[in-house]
């Protein structure tokens, strides 16, 4: 009898449960925080997560500022001014020692989800692509993708226009090499994706420490 | 009579805080049985909804598969089992069927999905019966499939938001490295077709070589067949299993109904000790006011006036509580709705705890009739206190 009222109420959560809490990451999360988390921030001890929104910490001002240090309009059903971002504050012991923010972007064939992995000074330690649907995934999924990244910050990603694909004039963008030309598009929306992020934790939580090297393309302001 | 009640409103007044506490507890107790008869209304109506959006009432799957879904997600791919087509028109045949439709689900493994990979779902459904008996979808963006082999997909909101797809994107179904062109974007219905991405039939048969067979059937059964008598039907069928939602709806209720009798005994005990405390704060007054009712009656006041004017301050005592309850429901229903998810194994979406006007009445009703009834003892002692013997009593 319990047997039968259990198997009823498995039937009746996969027929009628919130289809919520199947997709979870409305905005951009990690599937598992505390296996993740401690392996992308090897010698972390602990994180604590921050939701915050373009609308709630700024609404239509905030993203027209967004959209204009990244060089793009937000487009599209999905990528809008409401999108949840999920921001991880990394600790070890007290100590906070960096940050973990994802966002979404649209590849050719489904939802990337760009991670990147940040020092407190926005700098870039690694990037992870969470979910990556693409004919050429695993190769643009290898660590050593990820590790072209290691250094950069948003002030080297000035000088890369999301639209064209192109940098302006030398950079340290320059070094990070697409694995597979036939996935070119993917490629480029990686790095619209890595763009966007650093843009968003510079106006969420650096206090818009890279906004000077904006109108400069890269460089400081003088 | 208003007389009466300015003399019974003051004498509350002379005990603020007595009287307070008397009302809170009172209060306390509304509170806690609108809420439960809210959630009893709501539970209900909710399920029914998320059934009826289900679009059929009954499921016929392979036997041996409690269900595709469960299937995927325990075990991806690997586990389905199938049923022949045929058996589509074997059912539709049936004289409670109104409507049938047929469904093939199937997962692919996706290594680029999480840390170490994770399944895709694509259900498989018949263009020409899956639209009508789900009607009350609606689309954000596009429509459904230009053909019934179309290399098409639809996809709900939620599914569509994951994978960032809108209409005339494409999308891959890894393992089978086949791209499927995106037709349209359902609008959120709040159940499980959100994280769905629909194909046509046949293209999902095409696409996984599975060749007239299928995972599911949907049944829309006559309203006025007996559902029992066709289900015993359907079990005859071989090698197939039957999910009556009747009966699940049945079995749900049956479990929520368990925990529904623990907490309305929680409910009555509170009632109850609502119930000793307006006994023992009128008691408390009257004996206190022995001399003033001794007087009263020295006065020409009859047993009946002064059972009137206690039974009036148990009146208002119950009122004011009551309202207070009923308030209180209304304001903390959501938060009621909150609590009661996380505790239930299983709730279905919507308002889960539903506060209707004739629902706050009847409870105010009942909250009046128990306080009046535990205001007779008082006021009946009151009223039967012997004028001379009570003003010697105080004076002593």
């Amino acid at each position: 009898m319990m047997k039968k009222a259990g198997f009823m109420v498995a039937v009746a959560a996969m027929l009628l449960i919130p289809a919520k809490l199947l997709f979870a990451a409305v905005g951009c999360d990690l599937n598992d925080p505390d296996r993740d988390v401690a392996r992308l921030f090897p010698g972390s001890t602990g994180y604590k997560t921050n939701y915050v929104s373009i609308d709630q910490k700024g609404g239509p001002a905030l993203l027209a500022q967004v959209e204009d240090r990244l060089g793009d309009k937000f487009q599209g059903l999905f990528e809008t001014i409401d999108v949840p971002y999920t921001l991880y504050e990394v600790f070890k012991g007290k100590e906070k020692i960096g940050y973990i923010h994802g966002v979404n972007e649209k590849g050719q064939y489904g939802g990337i989800q760009v991670f990147l992995v940040l020092d407190l000074d926005g700098v870039i330690k690694n990037l992870y692509f969470q979910k990556l649907t693409s004919r050429y995934g695993k190769e643009l999924r290898d660590p050593k993708f990820g590790e072209q990244f290691a250094g950069l910050t948003l002030k080297d990603f000035y000088k890369y226009d999301v639209r064209t694909g192109k940098t302006s004039g030398p950079s340290a963008m320059d070094k990070i090499k697409n694995p597979v030309p036939e996935a070119e598009s993917d490629f480029r929306a990686a790095l619209r994706g890595a763009k966007k992020n650093l843009v968003l934790v510079d106006e969420f939580i650096l206090g818009n420490k890279y906004i000077q090297y904006h109108q400069s393309g890269g460089e400081q302001k003088k | 009579m208003i007389k009466i009640f300015n003399v019974a409103y003051k004498n509350l007044l002379r005990k603020k805080t007595r009287s307070g506490l008397t009302i809170i507890g009172i209060a306390l107790a509304a509170w806690v049985l609108v809420s439960l008869l809210g959630f009893n209304k709501g539970y209900e109506s909710s399920l029914n909804r998320d059934i009826d959006n289900l679009g059929f009432q009954m499921i016929v799957t392979a036997k041996g598969c409690p269900y595709e879904a469960a299937t995927l997600m325990l075990k991806g791919g690997t586990g389905l089992r199938y049923m022949p087509q045929e058996i589509t028109q074997q059912i539709a045949k049936e004289p409670e069927v109104e409507e049938v439709t047929a469904m093939l689900m199937q997962a692919v493994f996706d290594p680029n999905k999480g840390e170490s990979g994770g399944y895709s779902a694509y259900l498989g459904v018949d263009p020409a019966t899956f639209p009508q008996m789900k009607s009350f979808l609606e689309f954000k963006q596009g429509k459904w499939f230009t053909n019934t082999e179309a290399m098409e997909a639809v996809l709900g909101y939620e599914a569509a938001e994951l994978e960032q797809r809108e209409v005339g994107d494409l999308l891959l179904i890894t393992e089978k490295n086949v791209e499927v062109k995106v037709v349209g974007i359902l609008k959120r219905t709040g159940t499980q077709d959100d994280g769905t991405i629909f194909l046509p039939l046949k293209a999902v048969q095409k696409i996984f070589g599975i060749k007239d067979e299928l995972t599911g059937i949907g049944i829309k059964v006559k309203k006025d067949a007996d559902i029992a008598k066709f289900e015993e039907k359907m079990y005859k069928l071989p090698d197939v299993q039957v999910v009556s939602l009747a009966q699940v709806k049945q079995t749900i209720m049956t479990l929520v109904s368990t925990a529904k009798v623990m907490v309305f005994s929680i409910a009555l005990i509170a009632i109850l000790i609502s119930v000793v405390g307006v006994i023992n704060t009128i008691l408390m007054s009257v004996m206190e006011r022995l001399q003033e009712i001794g007087i009263l009656k020295s006065m020409g006041a009859t047993a009946w006036d002064i059972f009137k004017l206690i039974w009036l301050e148990t009146l208002i005592l119950c009122v004011s509580g009551g309202i207070i309850g009923a308030a209180l429901a209304m304001a903390t229903a959501k938060l009621t709705e909150i609590l009661i998810r996380q505790l239930l194994p299983y709730a279905p979406s919507g308002g889960l705890v539903q506060i209707s006007l004739p629902l706050v009445i009847l409870t105010f009703g009942v909250v009046i009739l128990i306080g009046l009834l535990s205001g007779v003892y008082p006021s009946w002692k009151a009223g039967r206190v012997r004028p001379l013997e009570a003003i010697r009593s105080q004076v002593e």
